[in-house]
C-alpha cells in the first residue's frame, strides 16, 4: 500500500474538518441546553452522588429495580432535580442517585430513603456502596487546573518540539494536537447529548495522554522527513520526501496505535465502569492521533514548505 | 560478546531483584481500590479571633489535632496529608460509613463553658426535660414518614435548644483553653464511663473561679459546642468559694464507653486554630472497589496478551524479544512502584497498562527500521546497529513529549490525578531503559548464534543485496529510497563507529 498524501490532501483535510465541524455542532447544541459544551460531572460542578447496592450473590439477585419506584421515593422526601441512574455491573445492582450539595444530615435521610425504596429488591450492602461529595469551588478549581494542564503542556510540546525541529515543525504538531482534542471533546460532547455521558477528572487525565501519545506519532514521522532532507541534498521536492517518509513510517504508526488501542479496547469491553469512559475517550483519541499525524500535520507541512520555497523562488527572480 | 553478556546479567539481576521486592513488598492500593474514605478539610480564615490568614504554621496545628480525633476513632493506617497552603486531605482505609468520620473531623467544634443564671433553678429543670422528650421523640418519628408531627418536633427541639442557652451565660472559659479530654472509666461498672479534662494555665484559673461560683448552689456548669448544651454537670458543695483548681475535672453521666469516647473528642475538636470545612468526601465500599479492580485487571492483562501474540506474529523473532523485553519492562516498573511508594489507584494502573501499551512503540520503531536496513541489503548486525541507532532519535523525543504531559499532570492535578501522571511518568522512563538496553543487547546477543540467523525468522526471503533484486515489490522502490540507501551505506560507517 502507498499513500500519495499530498496529492489527495484536500479529502483527508476535508474528513477531518467534517469530524471537527460536527463536534462543535454537538458542542453548540450542548452549551444551549446544559450552559458548557460538554456535560460536567460532579467532579467539576460539585454536587453528591450516593450509590447504593445490593447484596447479590451470583444469579440470586432477585428482581430487577423499578427506577420509577425509587424515583418517587427521592422525590417524595424533598430531593427535587436529583439524577437517578440504574448501576448494573458483574456482580453488582444497585441505584446511583446525583443531587446538590447535601449537609451530613441530608446526606444521610438521602441515604435511609433510597435504603427503605430498594428494601423490596434486597437488602443494601455498605461495602458495595460509593458516596462522592464535591464542594463548587473545589470542582471549579478542579476545572480550572485541567485546562490549566493542557494549555501548559501544548505550550511544553510546543517548545521542545520547536527547540528539537524547527517553529514551522513545531507549529502543526500542536495544530495536530489540537485536532486530537477537537475530536475526542467533540465526541464526548455528542455521547453527552445523546446517552447523558458526562466528564469527570479522568477525562482531563485522557485529554492530556492523547496530547502526549499522539504527538508521539507525529514526531516520529517529522524525524523521517527531516532525516530525508538532510541525506536528500535539494535533488527531491519537499512533497515528494513527505509522501515518501509517511509511507516509511506508516507499517509503525498503524501497528503502535493497534499495540496501544488492543488493551484500552479490552478495559473498554470487559472493564469496570469507572474506566469505561476514560478507555473510550483514548481509544478516540489515539486513533485520532494517528490520523492526524499521517495526514493533517504531513499535508500541512508540505504545503508550508512548499509556499514557502515558491516565495523564496520569487524573490530571487525579482531581485535578479 | 562479553559486553552484552555482562549487561543481560545486569538486567537480570536488576528483574530478580524486582521480583523479590514485589513479593516481599508489594505496591500499596488506593482507596478507590480496597474501599475507604477520602476526605479534604479546608481551612477557613476567623477574623473574629483575628486569624485574617491562614500560616503553614496553623496547618501544622490543625493537621496534629485531626492526626488525634482519628486516632480517637480507632481507624489504623489512616493518612493525613497537607495539600496547597490551605487543605488537608484525610484517607481512612475501610471506613465505610462517612458519616462518622465527617461528625468528628467536620465539625467546627466552637466550645465553651458557661455558668447557670441565679434563681433559673426549677427553669432548668422544666426545660430539660421537654428537650429531653422531644429528643426521644425526635428518634421516634425519624423513621414514621409523618412529616407534619417530624415538623412539629423540629420546632419544639430548636425552641428547647433556644430556651436552654437563655438561662447561662458565658464565663469566657472556651475550647482553646482546653489541653485535653479523654474518656475513662468511671468505676461505678463496666459500662460506665466519664470524661476527664485538662486546661492550661489560664483555664484552670477561669475554671476554678466558676466552678467556685456555682458550687454547692444547686446550679450547673453548662458545657456548650456550638451553642447547643451537650453536658450539665453539677459541682459539689465542697468546691464553694475555691472552686476546682489545678486545671483537671471530670464530667460524669449517663456515659458509654462510646459517647464518652465522642464527647471527648468533639472537646479536643474546639481545639482547632481555625474552623475546617469539608470540601470532599469521596468514600468507596470495599466489594464495589475489589470489583473494578478485578475486572479492569483482567481486561488489561487479556489487552497484552493480544500484544503480546501480535508481535510475535508480525516480527517473528523480533517479536519474541520484545516481548521479553515488554515483561521484563512491566515487572521493573511494578517493583519501582513499591520502592517510590506510589499508591496504586485505577487510574494509576490504567496508567502502567498504558505506558505497557507506549512501551512496544520503542520496540515497533526499532524493528521497523531493522528491517528496513535488512531490505536494502544490510548484513544482519549492521540492520541491528543501524535500527537502534536510527530510531533512538524518534524514541527520545516521542517520550519526552509524553513526560511533558506528565509533568503537568503531576503538577496540576489532584491526588487521583497525580497516580495516574506518577505511572505513567514512571512507565515511560523504564520503557527507554529497557529498550536501549535490554532489547538490543538480547538481539546482539542472539544474531551471534548462527542457529537464530535464518532470514525467514525476520520474515525476510533472503539476507543480502539478493532480497532487493528479487522482490518484484521492492523494485517499485521510488528514487528517494535508492537514494537513501547509498548515503546510508556512507553514514553506516560513522554509525558503526558510534555504537
Amino acid at each position: 500500500m502507498r499513500l500519495d498524501v499530498v496529492k489527495n490532501a484536500r479529502l483527508y483535510l476535508t474528513i477531518s474538518t467534517a469530524v471537527i465541524v460536527a463536534g462543535i455542532v454537538a458542542m453548540v447544541l450542548s452549551f444551549q441546553q446544559l450552559g458548557s459544551p460538554l456535560r460536567l460531572g460532579i467532579d467539576f460542578t460539585g454536587g453528591s452522588s450516593v450509590t447504593l447496592g445490593l447484596a447479590c450473590n451470583g444469579d440470586t439477585c432477585g428482581k430487577p429495580i423499578d427506577i420509577a419506584v425509587v424515583r418517587q421515593a427521592v422525590e417524595s422526601k424533598g430531593f427535587a432535580n436529583s439524577v437517578i441512574q440504574l448501576v448494573e455491573g458483574k456482580d453488582l445492582k444497585g441505584v446511583s442517585v446525583r443531587t446538590a450539595h447535601l449537609s451530613t444530615e441530608e446526606r444521610e435521610k438521602l441515604k435511609s430513603t433510597l435504603t427503605e425504596s430498594l428494601k423490596q429488591y434486597g437488602e443494601v450492602d455498605p461495602k458495595k456502596s460509593q458516596l462522592d461529595e464535591v464542594g463548587a469551588a473545589i470542582g471549579q478549581q478542579a476545572l480550572r487546573n485541567g485546562l490549566l494542564a493542557i494549555l501548559l503542556s501544548f505550550a511544553g510540546i510546543g517548545i521542545y518540539l520547536a527547540f528539537r525541529f524547527q517553529l514551522d515543525y513545531a507549529t502543526f504538531a500542536v495544530l495536530a494536537l489540537f485536532h486530537d482534542i477537537f475530536v475526542t471533546v467533540g465526541a464526548f460532547s455528542v455521547l453527552g447529548l445523546t446517552l447523558g455521558v458526562e466528564i469527570d477528572s479522568l477525562f482531563i487525565v485522557a485529554m492530556l495522554t492523547i496530547c502526549g501519545f499522539s504527538v508521539n506519532d507525529t514526531v516520529v514521522i517529522y524525524d523521517r522527513i527531516r532525516e530525508n532532507v538532510k541525506l536528500d541534498a535539494g535533488n527531491t521536492s519537499f512533497n515528494d520526501l513527505v509522501n515518501a517518509s509517511v509511507n516509511q513510517t506508516l507499517g509503525r504508526s498503524i501497528n503502535t496505535s493497534m499495540t496501544a488501542t488492543l488493551p484500552l479496547l479490552a478495559i473498554f469491553l470487559f472493564g469496570g465502569a469507572t474506566l469505561r469512559f476514560f478507555s473510550l475517550a483514548l481509544i478516540i483519541g489515539f486513533l485520532s492521533g494517528a490520523y492526524s499525524s499521517i495526514f493533517n500535520a504531513s499535508i500541512l507541512l508540505a504545503w508550508w514548505r512548499s509556499r514557502q520555497t515558491s516565495k523564496l523562488k520569487q524573490s530571487t527572480v525579482e531581485a535578479n | 560478546m562479553g559486553k552484552q553478556s555482562r549487561l543481560l546479567a545486569f538486567v537480570l539481576a536488576i528483574l530478580l531483584g524486582a521480583v523479590y521486592l514485589i513479593v516481599i513488598h508489594p505496591p500499596k492500593l488506593g482507596l478507590d481500590l480496597r474501599g475507604g474514605a477520602q476526605l479534604t478539610l479546608q481551612a477557613k480564615t476567623n477574623p473574629e479571633q483575628g486569624i485574617n490568614e491562614i500560616t503553614p504554621r496553623i496547618m501544622e496545628t490543625a493537621k496534629f489535632v485531626v492526626e488525634q480525633r482519628i486516632n480517637g476513632l480507632g481507624v489504623s493506617e489512616a493518612t493525613i496529608l497537607l495539600s496547597g497552603n490551605n487543605q488537608l486531605i484525610v484517607q481512612l482505609p475501610g471506613v465505610n460509613d462517612p458519616a462518622q468520620a465527617e461528625r468528628v473531623l467536620g465539625t467546627t467544634a466552637q466550645l465553651d463553658f458557661r455558668k447557670q443564671k441565679k434563681g433559673t433553678e426549677s427553669e432548668l429543670r422544666a426545660r430539660l426535660q421537654i428537650l429531653q422528650a422531644a429528643t426521644v421523640q425526635r428518634e421516634l418519628l425519624k423513621n414514621s414518614g409523618d412529616q407534619k408531627a417530624i415538623a412539629e418536633n423540629e420546632t419544639t427541639y430548636k425552641k428547647s435548644i433556644e430556651d436552654l442557652k437563655g438561662i447561662f451565660e458565658r464565663t469566657g472559659l472556651t475550647g482553646n483553653m482546653l489541653k485535653d479530654a479523654v474518656a475513662s472509666p468511671s468505676g461505678n461498672g463496666p459500662d460506665s464511663w466519664q470524661v476527664a479534662l485538662t486546661f492550661d494555665d489560664k483555664g484552670g484559673d477561669l475554671f476554678a473561679k466558676t466552678t467556685g461560683e456555682i458550687g454547692g448552689t444547686g446550679r450547673v456548669l453548662g458545657i456548650f459546642l456550638d451553642d447547643k448544651l451537650i453536658s450539665s454537670p453539677s459541682v459539689g458543695p465542697e468546691f464553694q468559694g475555691k472552686g476546682i483548681s489545678g486545671g483537671r475535672a471530670v464530667i460524669t453521666g449517663n456515659f458509654t464507653l462510646d459517647s464518652a469516647t465522642e464527647l471527648a473528642l468533639q472537646l479536643r475538636a474546639g481545639a482547632l486554630p481555625v474552623p475546617v470545612e469539608i470540601v470532599e468526601n469521596r468514600t468507596v465500599g470495599a466489594t464495589l472497589g475489589a470489583d473494578s479492580i478485578l475486572s479492569s485487571i483482567y481486561a488489561g492483562v487479556a489487552g497484552l496478551v493480544l500484544v503480546l501474540i501480535f508481535m510475535v506474529l508480525y516480527y517473528r523473532i523480533l517479536g519474541v524479544v520484545a516481548d521479553i523485553a515488554l515483561i521484563t519492562y512491566a515487572v521493573i516498573t511494578y517493583a519501582l512502584f513499591s520502592l517510590l511508594g506510589v499508591v496504586l489507584t485505577l487510574p494509576g494502573i490504567a496508567g502502567f497498562i498504558l505506558s505497557i501499551g507506549m512501551a512496544v512503540d520503542a520496540n515497533v520503531l526499532i524493528f521497523e527500521r531493522t528491517r528496513e536496513e535488512l531490505k536494502a541489503g544490510r548484513t544482519l548486525y549492521k540492520s541491528v546497529e543501524a535500527g537502534f541507532y536510527r530510531a533512538w532519535s524518534s524514541i527520545l523525543d516521542s517520550n519526552v513529549t509524553t513526560l511533558i504531559a506528565c509533568l503537568t499532570l503531576f503538577w496540576l492535578g489532584s491526588g487521583f490525578v497525580k497516580g495516574f501522571a506518577v505511572t505513567l511518568g514512571v512507565g515511560v522512563i523504564v520503557s527507554m531503559f529497557t529498550a536501549i538496553t535490554l532489547s538490543r543487547s538480547l538481539m546482539l546477543a542472539m544474531i551471534s548464534n548462527p542457529q537464530f540467523r535464518k532470514p525467514e525468522y525476520y520474515g525476510m526471503k533472503a539476507f543480502g543485496k539478493i532480497s532487493t533484486v528479487t522482490t518484484d515489490i521492492e523494485a517499485e522502490t521510488e528514487v528517494v529510497d535508492d537514494h537513501n540507501d547509498k548515503t546510508d551505506n556512507t553514514k553506516d560507517n560513522t554509525s558503526g563507529a558510534v555504537l
